[in-house]
């Protein structure tokens, strides 16, 4: 192909020619029209607010006295600011360790797989919801109610599992004990039982009488009027029932009509020596009866898995401290307590951003030089060595891409605490970015402190990018 | 040092119906140099892989000492690999790269000083020992990767065309230097290449596979002076053969090569009528050397030819001299000193010795 | 060496027979993982499904035993209330209003400006780039409050005040996303040959005509990328719109969502069904681009 030498405009090289202001301008005004409103977008948006948002910072709440940095003291002064540090030091120290890792643990088993693609839709999918969404999402999954939160609701079947709720369960969270539910010849004795205050031979009867207990309770389980007991020759019966009535509500000592028996109530016999003799259950009247009882002196025992409380469900998306926090003071424990909704939080955000890394890990993955592997196989490496002192290292770089986009990302969280935090959580869980918007938005607006708040993060996140970004280059 | 033996070795991949590697046989003595050659995608790497174990069998037997190894790992067959790419570890100095076998191995420290810095020795590369592979020119890093080979002190070594990536003159140098290495060490090598003039010049043995079939095993000599067939004494010896399609005229008794359509006299010897007569063909594929044409008039046995001159290649010493007689193209190598132009009618002549005669289908040779 | 099959592939699969650990186990695992992520999408799905009178009284698992449950009743809803001020319809409406015109103009003015930065001839392109790009790592809650200001001084100079308008949104999020969008298109335009212009010019074709029907369709593959990244974003995005739009009458699905949280009744069913329709665009923009997607969450690293 024969070269053609064309003259015109931007063709020939304008280095060459003498440099005047205008045919400079003359020649590249359309190119310099092509980048004019992008230039001008990003002056208008980004760079003058940069600018002002640093003036801002400087100045007091009116914005016309310069007040140098007494906004940044106010700022580490002030306990709802730096718990806000603090939530935001607890993801950076959390979140991006284990995001990374579960990326990374995701793109190298899925190279194995032949549903690979499948795969990694469905687990990079979470990053097209919005976090708002999967925050709504999580937040039912975490719900306290078993009937609501899918985490709970599997608790729940763990923890009635292992220590089944009785019949007649406690409220631990009022501070019921089975102590406290006795009412007629009935004591608290070890281990939550209860145990009745008269001794009974064969042929005797003993009233147990018991307060405090739900009509839900009742209604389920079916009680009825209860009836007084007879006597069993050389045997021992009795009758276990609640112990209170609406209408004679000061009668603590017999049996009224409108009161109930307390059926399905686990009772044992108990020996003077301590020993369980024999065990019975009570019916909806309340009536039991234990038969051929040898000759001696006992007690009545109310087991205590019958009083065993009902699971009370784990506030997730509350702030109780998962650090023990509880003896100090209140600036001391808004600083080195962890609440437990951040958790919460950190394991919603790890499934929203674990597939951003299973992708650049893959990516990673899949750019290695095989031979380097197959070599370190020749060389001896077994599976476990190859990855460990072959493929991590190789990987360094864009772990550390990975890791370090996500500092960044979760130095900015903002819209899973607004989110998933109910009210009470707000506060203890409040990041930098919630209180930039809190201070300069919402309530009594305070520009300066919020300005200054803006001016932190900006400064905490620019030197990391910038980092990262050469990283990426290189 | 062990022997390799390769016995029967085919490798079939999933999903094709070609044999990669077609029943390869291959007894390679303890302390011997040999090359497996052929073109790209003959089945040379396989089988190369397939003894380091990267790749499994589909069937047959490799055998490293007297050990049957198809069923154990790259790191249980104590052979090291170098590869094309050098497949050096990048994190890793020069140092860690070659003694990494070792530490895996728990050998004590000492000991792995000792091995690294003889080979370094060896290698010309004490003073890199520090640096990254990254901070190394292509030579330099060729010689981490038999550094990385040495120290291991395997029972074989398997080269995957180590000088490929090198450019010409550090391949010359190189290739010596293997050679000097491997007369210092009395290590079994096999090597791997596409390069006819590496295999010849560093070889005790040469291999040629085809198309995953072994065409002829033998020394340099063996391969030049009585190719196998038509494949091998085409792929030997550069500029490579020169075949001829001649007529065979077996009328009266007597046995003559008739060139169809070009100006060459052939006037066999009794050993050759023989074998021609044993192989009942009615054509045969004539092959001389381009080295063996001589410019000038012959009588008696051998072969005369008369063709005029295309293309002359002037090389300093000789000169590749492209030749037409009739239909047929050849080369002769001539000396620099002869005067031709383009266009001159030249006598030609090859001995009856440099005449190669091949069975025109099977390509067999004959002799 | 066989060329029919990629040698990476038969590696791959040489090295997997060696795996000690079993391929089953593996896909077992990773199966389970598969659900595990799944179940939050799903449970969305599935509340959005039931009568709100279930919430609470049995959990969205009892679905796949009792699959009568499930009913399109919820969404009927909200198509019956149409495009009703504050409905999920309008706040879908409105993120459309806001997304559609700020991808459009990221990806139009990012690729005129990446035209000007790898084809123009004047000095100092790469130092332009470069601190464009610097851009990118500015946060962009340190904007916020200064563009507030500067909308209303805008609004008593020339009686336009963007503030708590679409517009005003769309400037904040196009100006947002100019660093990363000109980053990606630089990138890709300088892959493209310069001859392809050369030959271009010399057919008489000015610089707009060049870059509008030579340079523009070669890109469309990286445009594209960006378009998808860009979309996702300013879709899914809660802080710009409630500082620009919080008081509004109209407001985008996040806002919606959002207070949804905040008011005392648990409306569960808007809430749940809300979700699934903002989640529902994006994911549709998703599956039919998503090897652009790829692409994009790979140059977007920085974002």
């Amino acid at each position: 192909m024969t070269s053609i030498t064309v003259e015109g405009p931007s063709v020939v090289a304008p280095r060459s020619r003498p440099s005047s202001p205008r045919g400079w301008l003359r020649r590249n005004w359309v190119s310099l029209a092509f980048l004019a409103p992008g230039v001008i977008w990003l002056l208008a948006i980004v760079v003058y607010p940069t600018i002002a948002t640093i003036r801002f910072s400087l100045y007091d709440e009116t914005a016309t006295k310069f007040v140098g940095l007494h906004n940044f003291a106010s700022v580490f002064s002030t306990t709802a600011i730096l718990t806000a540090f603090k939530n935001n030091i607890v993801w950076v120290l959390v979140f991006p360790f284990f995001v990374t890792f579960i990326g990374l643990v995701v793109a190298v088993l899925t190279e194995r797989i032949r549903w690979a693609t499948a795969f990694k839709a469905i687990i990079v999918m979470p990053i097209v919801f919005s976090t708002t969404a999967s925050a709504l999402v999580w937040r039912t999954i975490f719900d306290l109610d078993p009937h609501v939160g899918v985490v709970n609701a599997l608790e729940q079947t763990v923890s009635d599992w292992l220590r089944t709720p009785g019949a007649y369960p406690l409220n631990t969270a009022i501070g019921q004990t089975a102590a406290t539910l006795a009412s007629f010849n009935a004591t608290g004795a070890t281990g939550g039982t209860l145990v009745s205050k008269s001794v009974v031979h064969p042929g005797g009867t003993v009233m147990m009488g018991l307060t405090r207990i739900s009509a839900v309770t009742l209604q389920t389980l079916g009680a009825t009027t209860p009836i007084a007991p007879q006597k069993i020759a050389g045997g021992i019966s009795g009758l276990v029932w609640n112990d209170f009535s609406p209408s004679q509500t000061s009668n603590t000592t017999t049996i009224v009509s409108d009161e109930h028996g307390l059926p399905n109530l686990r009772l044992s016999l108990v020996s003077s020596t301590g020993s369980t003799v024999a065990s019975t259950v009570t019916n909806s009247s309340g009536d039991f009866s234990f038969s051929h009882v040898p000759a001696g002196s006992y007690h009545v025992q109310i087991q205590a898995s019958n009083f065993q409380n009902a699971f009370e469900g784990t506030f997730w998306l509350g702030s109780q401290s998962i650090t023990p926090t509880s003896g100090l003071n209140q600036t001391a424990q808004s600083l080195l307590s962890v609440p437990l909704i951040d958790l919460a939080m950190i394991i919603s955000y790890i499934w929203i951003w674990a597939g951003f890394a299973m992708v650049l890990i893959g990516a990673g993955l899949a750019a290695l030089n095989r031979e380097v592997l197959e070599a370190a196989e020749i060389d001896g490496a077994t599976e476990w060595q190859k990855f460990r002192r072959v493929t991590i290292p190789m990987l360094a770089p864009v772990l550390t891409v990975v890791f370090v986009t996500m500092v960044i990302n979760v130095l900015k969280v903002f819209d899973i605490i607004l989110n998933m935090a109910p009210g009470s959580s707000q506060g203890p869980a409040t990041t930098l970015a919630l209180s930039i918007y809190n201070d300069g938005f919402t309530g009594g607006i305070h520009s300066g402190i919020a300005s200054a708040i803006a001016v932190i993060l900006f400064l905490l996140v620019v030197p990391i990018m910038l980092w990262n970004l050469k990283k990426i280059k290189g | 040092m062990s022997s390799v033996t390769l016995k029967e070795l085919t490798k079939q991949y999933a999903g094709n119906a070609a044999l990669s590697l077609d029943s390869v046989s291959l007894d390679v003595a303890h302390g011997e140099f040999i090359c497996l050659v052929g073109p790209s995608g003959c089945g040379k790497t396989t089988a190369l892989r397939m003894i380091a174990g990267l790749e499994s069998v589909t069937s047959g037997e490799i055998e490293i000492g007297d050990r049957v190894v198809n069923d154990l790992a790259p790191r249980d067959r104590d052979i090291a690999l170098v590869f094309q790419s050098y497949a050096l570890y990048p994190h890793m100095t020069v140092f860690d790269n070659m003694s990494f076998g070792l530490k895996l191995r728990k050998v004590p420290k000492e000991e792995i000083n000792v091995a690294v810095t003889d080979a370094a020795r060896i290698l010309d590369l004490e003073q890199y020992l520090d640096r990254k592979p990254a901070q190394l020119s292509g030579g330099q890093r060729q010689r981490v990767a038999l550094g990385r080979a040495i120290v291991r002190n395997p029972a074989a070594f398997l080269m995957d065309e180590p000088l490929s990536n090198l450019d010409a003159k550090l391949r010359v140098q190189t290739r010596a230097e293997i050679a000097r290495l491997h007369h210092r060490l009395g290590a079994t090598m096999i090597y791997v290449t596409h390069d006819q003039v590496e295999a010849m010049t560093m070889a005790d043995r040469i291999a040629v596979i085809n198309l995953g079939k072994l065409e002829q095993v033998g020394s340099p000599r063996e391969l030049y002076d009585r190719p196998a067939n038509q494949f091998v004494a085409g792929f030997i010896g550069s500029p490579s053969m020169n075949f001829v399609p001649m007529h065979v005229d077996s009328t009266d008794g007597d046995v003559r090569l008739v060139s169809s359509g070009g100006d060459l006299d052939i006037t066999l010897n009794e050993n050759e009528k023989a074998m021609i007569r044993r192989a009942g063909v009615g054509d045969v594929v004539l092959g001389v050397r381009p080295e063996h044409i001589d410019h000038q008039a012959r009588t008696g046995l051998g072969m005369q030819l008369r063709a005029s001159v295309d293309v002359i290649e002037f090389l300093g010493n000789d000169e590749h001299v492209h030749l037409t007689s009739g239909s047929h193209e050849l080369v002769a190598i001539v000396d620099a000193r002869t005067p031709l132009t383009i266009g001159d009618s030249l006598t030609l002549s090859a001995s009856s010795e440099a005449i190669h005669l091949f069975h025109p289908e099977s390509g067999v040779s004959l002799k | 060496m066989s060329k029919e099959t990629p040698v990476k592939e038969r590696r791959s699969a040489a090295l997997a027979k060696r795996l000690h650990v079993p391929k089953f186990a593996m896909n077992v695992v990773l199966g389970l993982v598969a659900i595990f992520w799944l179940v939050p999408t799903i449970s969305l799905l599935v509340i959005s499904l039931r009568p709100e009178s279930l919430f609470g009284q049995s959990g969205w698992w009892k679905v796949f035993t009792a699959p009568s449950e499930l009913t399109l009743h919820n969404y009927a809803t909200i198509f019956s209330q149409g495009f009703t001020t504050g409905g999920v319809l309008d706040s879908l409406v409105t993120s459309l209003e806001i997304t559609i015109p700020a991808t459009i103009l990221v990806a139009l003015i990012s690729s005129l400006a990446a035209y000007s930065l790898v084809f123009g001839f004047w000095r100092g392109r790469d130092m332009i780039f470069l601190v464009i790009v610097g851009l990118m790592v500015v946060p962009l809650q340190v904007a916020l409050i200064p563009v507030v200001q500067f909308y209303r001084e805008l609004g008593n100079l020339f009686g336009l005040n963007p503030y708590g308008t679409i517009p005003g949104v769309i400037i904040f999020h196009v100006a947002f996303g100019l660093p990363f969008g000109i980053f990606l298109m630089r990138n890709f335009l300088s892959g493209i040959p310069k001859d392809l212009l050369e030959a271009g010019r010399i057919e008489g074709a000015g610089e707009w005509k060049i870059f509008y029907r030579i340079v523009l369709p070669l890109a469309l593959p990286a445009i594209a990328s960006l378009a998808i990244f860009q979309f996702i974003w300013v879709w899914n995005d809660l802080l710009v719109a409630l500082v620009f739009l919080g008081g509004n009458v109209h407001t985008p699905l996040t806002i919606f969502l959002y207070d949804q949280t905040r008011s005392l009744a648990a409306n569960y069913w808007i809430v749940s069904t809300g979700a699934v329709v903002s989640i529902f665009v994006p994911l549709v923009v998703f599956f039919s681009f998503q090897r652009y997607f790829v692409r994009g969450v790979l140059a977007g690293a920085v974002k």
